[in-house]
């Protein structure tokens, strides 16, 4: 019984070189030693090669019978005598008959060789044909080809997603620069609007400013007149009785106050109209406060209530406009005097870096939290605890504070008194410009 | 197509084949061997044959064409490290080597090649 394990198609010389490893693979196989090995191997390729250099095709069976190694050659030609004539040599029995040689070698009997592994081995020997090899190129080349397709359908959905998002992107950027632009025409429009309004605002505080100031000037000439002509009544050698003197002195005095007002409305009007030319000098500090001391003292008009003033620590000497000073402090100092029933408004002056600080202290009624700000608006006073007066003090005070460039602040403890701080610089800053509102 | 490297040693050139042989592998041999003999004016050429285990009659031939084609460049070859079954093959096929002297061992080879010298 012959068990084929291989066939080999032996067309060129790389073929012939393969033949021989399987011949010796073969024959290592089936148990030979290593010199029938070689024989052979050197047989397989005598026979193969002079069939080649013949031009023919030699067909190899690899094969085994029951004692032997045995090998057939199938050539498509006249059987190549010289190839025949080695491997006769090499071989145990070498037959050919037409176109086929058949040649073999005894094996060893005790030997029992793996043939399915040994079948497996031989075919892992076998060249590849160029046709199979082209065949599993093409393979190769038509799954990669597959892949690129693959890739591009891939990219495409992908470049088409991107459009998608770019699509919606633009029309989010349309949208979003759209609303801009409206809110920008908006802004616009309210700017505008704002411009219209300030501009209006001035337009009526130029208008009131005008107004106060030629109403108190139109006021003041008849009170004047009032005043001069009461004045003349009450004369002493003027005739008239106890009774009608103490009355003209009442229209006298009533006069005054008026008088007062009136002028007190100028002042503020010229001040907030921009008008009011600042004047530094060189100002004695303790001796303006001593003379504001004598001049509140009438107004204590009896009240247990004390001026106390504490000049220590001012500065000798400030440079600020002398008027606008003597009257934001008269203004204080009138106020504390006027909301005091007892006790003492005190004056404190102390230096700071740059500054001076005038305090204004007193034990009166206070100023309730709420109304702080308030009692600082033209003609305000706070509901309650009217004491006469025009309710322009303070707004006064605290404008010409400004024009020197330095501020008016209140701090006050209900029912316990107040505290006023003038903070003004020493020196007037480069250019005091009168400001308004 | 495997290559033979060829060293020169001295005035020698040393070949050493490590692979198995092919035919074109050894018709490529023999065409560097005479480039390199020409070129180098080398007087022996050693081929170490440890590593083959097939030869057959075409490739005695060229060992034995390689030894003639030296001998023209006056340079003796020869071959050593042959192994037992390849001499026993040879043998058998009824081929003998001319134009080439063989060694035991490339040191025997190269010794027998100065001894000439």
């Amino acid at each position: 019984m012959t068990n084929e394990l291989a066939r080999l198609s032996v067309r060129s010389l790389p073929d012939v070189f393969a033949a021989r490893r399987l011949g010796r693979e073969l024959a290592a196989g089936l148990g030979l030693e290593h010199q029938d090995q070689v024989r052979v191997a050197t047989a397989l390729s005598e026979v193969s090669r002079s069939a080649v250099s013949l031009g023919q095709t030699a067909a190899i069976t690899f094969a085994a019978d029951e004692n032997s190694l045995v090998l057939s050659v199938a050539v498509d030609g006249t059987p190549p005598a010289d190839g025949i004539a080695a491997a006769a040599r090499l071989m145990d029995v070498v037959a050919a008959d037409e176109q086929v040689i058949r040649m073999s070698k005894r094996r060893p009997l005790h030997s029992t060789p793996d043939f399915p592994a040994l079948t497996e081995r031989l075919a892992a020997m076998l060249p590849e044909s160029t046709l199979d090899e082209l065949r599993r190129n093409n393979q190769d080349l038509i799954a990669a080809l597959e892949d690129v397709t693959r890739q591009k359908e891939q990219l495409a959905a992908l470049n088409a997603e991107l459009q998608e998002t770019n699509r919606g992107v633009m029309a989010l950027y349309g949208e979003l620069s759209e609303e801009l632009e409206q809110t920008n025409r908006g802004v616009v429009a309210l700017y505008r609007e704002l411009d219209e309004k300030s501009e209006q605002l001035r337009a009526a505080a130029e208008s009131k400013n005008r107004f106060w100031a030629n109403i108190s000037h139109e006021l003041r000439s008849p009170l004047n007149s009032i005043i001069g002509l009461a004045r003349l009544l009450a004369d002493p050698d003027g005739g008239l009785d106890a009774e009608q003197s103490y009355q003209v002195e009442l229209i006298r005095g009533a006069a005054a106050t008026l008088l007062t007002m009136v002028n007190d409305l100028l002042d503020v009007a010229k001040a907030e109209s921009g008008r009011y030319v600042v004047n530094p000098t060189e100002v004695g500090l303790p001796a303006l406060l001593a003379t504001l001391r004598g001049l509140m003292r009438p107004v204590t008009d009896g009240k247990p209530v004390e001026v106390v003033i504490c000049a220590e620590d001012a500065p000798p000497t400030l440079l600020t406009d002398e008027m606008a000073l003597t009257a934001i402090l008269r203004n204080l100092l009138s106020n504390a005097v006027k909301y005091t029933d007892s006790g003492e408004v005190r004056v404190t002056a102390r230096t700071l870096p740059g500054r001076v600080e005038l305090q204004v202290s007193d034990t009166g009624t206070g100023i309730p939290a709420q109304e702080i700000e308030r009692v600082f608006e033209e003609f305000y006073q706070v509901p309650g605890a009217r004491r006469g007066g025009t309710g322009l003090g303070l707004p006064y005070a605290r404008r010409l504070a400004r024009l020197l460039g330095g501020e008016l602040t209140l701090a006050s403890d209900a029912g316990r008194g107040t505290t006023a701080v003038l903070s003004l610089p020493l020196k007037p800053a480069a250019e005091v410009s009168g400001v308004s509102a | 197509m495997e290559r033979v490297p060829i060293l020169k040693i001295g005035r020698t050139l040393f070949v050493s084949i490590q692979i198995e042989l092919q035919d074109d592998t050894v018709v490529r041999l023999q065409e560097d061997l005479a480039d390199e003999l020409s070129a180098t004016g080398a007087r022996g050429v050693v081929i170490d044959i440890t590593a083959v285990e097939i030869v057959d009659s075409f490739i005695g031939r060229m060992l034995s064409m390689i030894g003639s084609i030296s001998r023209l460049f006056d340079a003796e070859t020869v071959i050593v490290g042959m192994r037992p079954a390849v001499a026993i093959t040879l043998t058998e096929l009824g081929l003998s080597l001319n134009g080439v002297r063989t060694a035991l061992n490339a040191e025997k080879g190269l010794e027998l090649l100065n001894g000439k010298a």
